[in-house]
């Protein structure tokens, strides 16, 4: 009999996840790319310009968050948890993308506070699609990180709504 | 080399099949959630379920189409805790959903041609949705996660 998928079950877990593609998602997590493992670590020029887009995106998401939290103190609070991993997900792609250089991008601003809730669900859906999109135009640990991102965004955007 | 010059299909086909185990797990453990749960409550297992089916049929039927014979689903899976409540069931959701996220992933990272990229990020966005009503359901904190199915740094 085996076992359903646990942090200890094998073939699925975490821990494993980590051990068969260590190669390609080490990089990644160093964002180390002077010695890419195989063709799937090979990155083109357009696809590092494209993930140097996505941390723009991220970067945008990222003061949306702050934008509609200042336009809605209450909307703050409640979703500070979500804007933290937003940042957790910004510091991941810079890493990945070791050429990117911050930036303040303008997300605009909520149309009125009643509304910050709505805008704030249209930014993150927004980004979530972007990275979908850049995410099967990659492949190996950029395409996982990317599908990673856009995943837990919807995830974001089910517990916004 | 696959067809966008991204890798060999034999580390996406193993990659497949880790993520088809998956999928059989799921099935499986749905019926058990679903046990576990008052009848009111049941439907939301139940498409569950029929989702984690959807995503299996279809890989089975990829698998087989590149002569790759796909594995079947075990007898029985061992529990990884008593689920003798709606919360137990709820956090079994939670684990279902989180090792398909986790077998997802790696089809990511190995996959060489851009159909399995779609089909991937597809069936693990679909088990972050499901694995956050989950969480709630289960009283847990956060319900969402930044990087679902990514080993932690």
């Amino acid at each position: 009999m085996s076992s359903l998928p646990s942090p200890a079950a094998r073939g699925f877990s975490r821990r494993t996840l980590l051990a068969a593609s260590a190669a390609g998602l080490a990089v990644v997590a160093v964002g180390c790319t002077s010695a890419p493992p195989d063709e799937r670590e090979r990155v083109t020029g357009a696809q590092a310009d494209e993930l140097l887009g996505q941390v723009g995106v991220q970067e945008t998401l990222v003061a949306a968050y702050t934008a509609a939290g200042a336009a809605d103190p209450g909307l703050a609070g409640e979703v500070a948890d979500l804007a933290a991993q937003a940042g957790e997900q910004l510091e991941r792609l810079r890493d990945a993308a070791p050429g990117a250089t911050p930036s303040s991008p303008s997300p605009g601003t909520p149309p009125s506070p009643a509304e910050a809730r709505a805008w704030l669900r249209d930014q993150v859906a927004t980004a979530a699609t972007s990275h979908a999109t850049a995410c099967v135009n990659q492949s190996g640990a950029r395409a996982a990180l990317l599908g990673s991102i856009s995943a837990g965004l919807r995830g974001q955007d089910g517990r916004l709504a | 080399m696959a067809d966008d010059g991204t890798g060999d299909l034999a580390a996406e086909n193993d990659a497949l099949g880790l993520a088809l185990a998956a999928e059989h797990a799921a099935v499986w453990g749905y019926g058990v959630v679903g046990a576990a749960l008052p009848a009111a409550d049941r439907g939301t297992a139940t498409g569950a379920e029929a989702a984690h089916r959807d995503v299996r049929d279809s890989l089975i039927t990829l698998l087989a189409e590149r002569s790759v014979e796909p594995a079947a689903a075990e007898g029985g899976y061992a529990l990884p805790f008593p689920v003798l409540s709606p919360v137990d069931a709820a956090a079994l959701g939670v684990v279902l959903e989180d090792g398909t996220s986790a077998a997802w992933v790696r089809v990511l990272d190995q996959a060489a041609e851009r159909s399995t990229r779609e089909l991937a990020l597809e069936a693990l966005t679909g088990a972050e949705v499901r694995a956050v009503a989950w969480r709630t359901a289960a009283g847990q904190d956060p319900v969402t996660r930044a990087l679902p199915g990514l080993p932690a740094q």
